[in-house]
């Protein structure tokens, strides 16, 4: 029996581990866990260092020079997240309890085309609320719909409600400024109500392995008609700026392959990384773009969007409660309708 | 390959057959409920390893047949295990669910009167998923597995004042299968518009999932009925699309065993 019970136990202790090398809970393997894992996983290394010479290798020497070995959590934060913002990325997000890191200049470097004061005059006081949409319309006949958060869904009925009741207007202006993004299945849901047919308005690619390009082939992405559903088959003008980020950008970028559609504004910000989120040893979470998703000719929509008439809102409009870019759409469909 | 391998391999393929052909047999059965600990890595979702407290149930049959001169042994297992668990730091939480039914056929190798060894081919099916409350577009990662492995078990008869127990150990070892798994850094998102995946389904071998299932338990008479309390020691690991994950369990467990005859045998 003993022997029987030699040859067993040691099986219990058998398997060959399979582990992930973990860092240190130390400034040092803190920051060489970050480094590594953008380092193999975000998706727009190649493409920054042709954009503005990003050299991710570089970035590791720059900012391991500042580490110390006692230096205090704080003062670790900000090295690694002023080492996140090389990457130019709204995406990138380094998460501690007592902050998160954020790159802001995507919008904070441009003008805010955006006043929900002046905002509110045109909404007024009997706009409509279906969900996360605020509509109304306006008095040129022109249907006005504002959708500040893709984090909010909407509804397929909401949808089928609110086009129904504009269905009477020339035009409609569909507002999504200041909608930093959310659910890439509400853009989906939102842009099938301006096409009749399947169209390709995109790719998606994303990382098969740690290498900077171990890309997998692209997918196409279609947006396909809602069908037995309300669609609108009239003029529709997009409304755009500088924090129309993440999935708002992937949906002005699928309004963009909409023969109807009429991107107007300011460019978008960008964000056409899909993100991951990944972790250090001090337990602080970090999010980064790890799927990049490209324009229907495979060009980079990362850095933005242009839109078909560039506008900003003018001093001289803001002084008289108006919204340049509002007008401008109304302009265009009223035009459009000519 | 000799005869009763074959023979084997054979009951495997035909196993719904092969229980109608099984009469005259004695059924074990044995119900379980434990908790333990895991230790649970998924790259897909984290680097760190989560560590928690498990809940576990076994299930298991075990069907003495007269087939093969009545020393095979036809043996069911369903297992479910459920996890909280947290990272290091205590900044982060799992919640990880997985299922397991395995199917093997044994093999009698009597030593003497209260020694004997089993063993024999196994199938064992897997399914189950691990949720990261707070990543964002990766907050799951599906587990979907299906292996034909080699079974092994000691049992071991004795008596405690002419009260009769039996020790029994038990090895589960997957040799070859099917995994599913997400590639490197592929969003569930791209899955749902390809809805090609093929990629997606990867060959698993020793070399990259050496996991291994065992089970050490002791059965001791209560007035008319059996008790078991068990150890088990599940360590399920693979290495596959560049994703590294393991689950190491080992749990303790506790509940009844009823021995029957089948109704096939009281008719006859």
């Amino acid at each position: 029996m003993k022997r029987i019970l030699l040859y067993i136990l040691p099986l219990f202790l058998w398997a060959s581990c399979i582990t992930e090398d973990i860092q240190d809970n130390t400034p040092q393997g803190n920051f060489e866990a970050l480094w590594r894992t953008i380092d193999t996983k975000y998706c727009f290394l190649d493409y920054k260092h042709e954009e503005y010479g990003l050299d991710w290798d570089e970035v590791y020497r720059q900012y391991s020079n500042r580490l110390t070995k006692d230096m205090t959590k704080k003062q670790l934060f900000q090295v690694l997240a002023e080492m996140l913002e090389e990457l130019r990325d709204g995406h990138v997000n380094l998460v501690a309890a007592h902050e998160t890191s954020q790159y802001r200049e995507w919008y904070d470097n441009y003008p805010a085309n955006f006043v929900d004061t002046i905002q509110r005059i045109y909404l007024g006081k009997d706009y409509v609320m279906a969900g996360a949409l605020k509509y109304k319309i306006l008095e040129d006949n022109i249907g006005y719909i504002y959708y500040g958060s893709f984090s909010s869904a909407i509804g397929e009925s909401n949808l089928d409600e609110v086009l129904n009741e504009l269905s009477i207007c020339d035009g409609l202006i569909l507002d999504v400024r200041n909608n930093g993004g959310g659910l890439l299945t509400m853009s989906d849901r939102l842009a099938a109500r301006f096409t009749n047919e399947r169209v390709l308005t995109g790719y998606l690619c994303y990382k098969k392995g740690p290498g900077h390009n171990d890309f997998s082939s692209p997918e196409p992405i279609y947006v396909e008609p809602a069908m037995d559903r309300v669609r609108w088959q009239k003029p529709v003008a997009i409304l755009t700026n500088r924090r129309s980020y993440s999935s708002t950008n992937d949906f002005v970028g699928k309004m963009k392959a909409m023969p109807q559609a009429t991107i107007i504004g300011d460019k978008t910000g960008g964000g056409s990384g899909l993100p991951f989120s990944s972790e250090l040893p001090n337990g602080w979470s970090v999010r980064f773009s790890a799927s990049p998703m490209y324009a229907p000719d495979m060009s980079h929509q990362e850095f933005g969007i242009e839109p078909d008439i560039p506008v900003n809102m003018t001093s001289e409009d803001m002084h008289q409660g108006k919204d340049t870019i509002i007008e401008t759409a109304r302009k265009h469909l009223k035009d459009k309708k000519k | 390959m000799n005869k009763p391998l074959l023979t084997l391999l054979f009951l495997i393929l035909l196993s719904p057959l092969s229980i109608h052909a099984q009469k005259d047999s004695i059924i074990t059965r044995a119900t379980l409920y434990g908790i333990g600990h895991t230790n649970q890595l998924d790259t897909y979702l984290s680097p760190m390893e989560y560590t928690g407290p498990e809940l576990r149930i076994l299930r298991e049959n075990m069907r003495k047949s007269k087939c093969l001169e009545g020393k095979l042994m036809r043996q069911s297992m369903f297992q479910a295990n459920v996890s909280m668990l947290g990272n290091k730091a205590g900044t982060g939480s799992e919640f990880s669910f997985l299922a397991n039914w395995n199917l093997a056929y044994l093999y009698q190798f009597p030593i003497d009167n209260q020694l004997k060894f089993l063993v024999g081919p196994h199938i064992d099916l897997n399914g189950g998923m691990i949720y990261n409350f707070r990543n964002s577009n990766n907050p799951v990662n599906a587990k979907a597995y299906a292996n034909l492995g080699a079974s092994g078990m000691a049992m071991y008869q004795f008596r405690i004042k002419e009260h009769p127990f039996m020790l029994r150990y038990q090895l589960n070892l997957p040799l070859i299968g099917l995994m599913f798994s997400p590639e490197y850094g592929q969003p569930y998102y791209e899955m749902s518009l390809s809805k090609d995946w093929g990629k997606n389904i990867c060959f698993t071998s020793l070399h990259n999932q050496p996991s291994v299932r065992q089970f050490l338990s002791v059965d001791f008479p209560i007035r008319k009925t059996y008790l078991r309390l068990e150890y088990v020691c599940d360590i399920q690991q693979a290495k596959v699309n560049h994703l590294k994950s393991h689950a190491w369990s080992h749990a303790f467990m506790i509940g009844f065993v009823r021995h029957f005859q089948s109704v096939s045998q009281s008719v006859k």
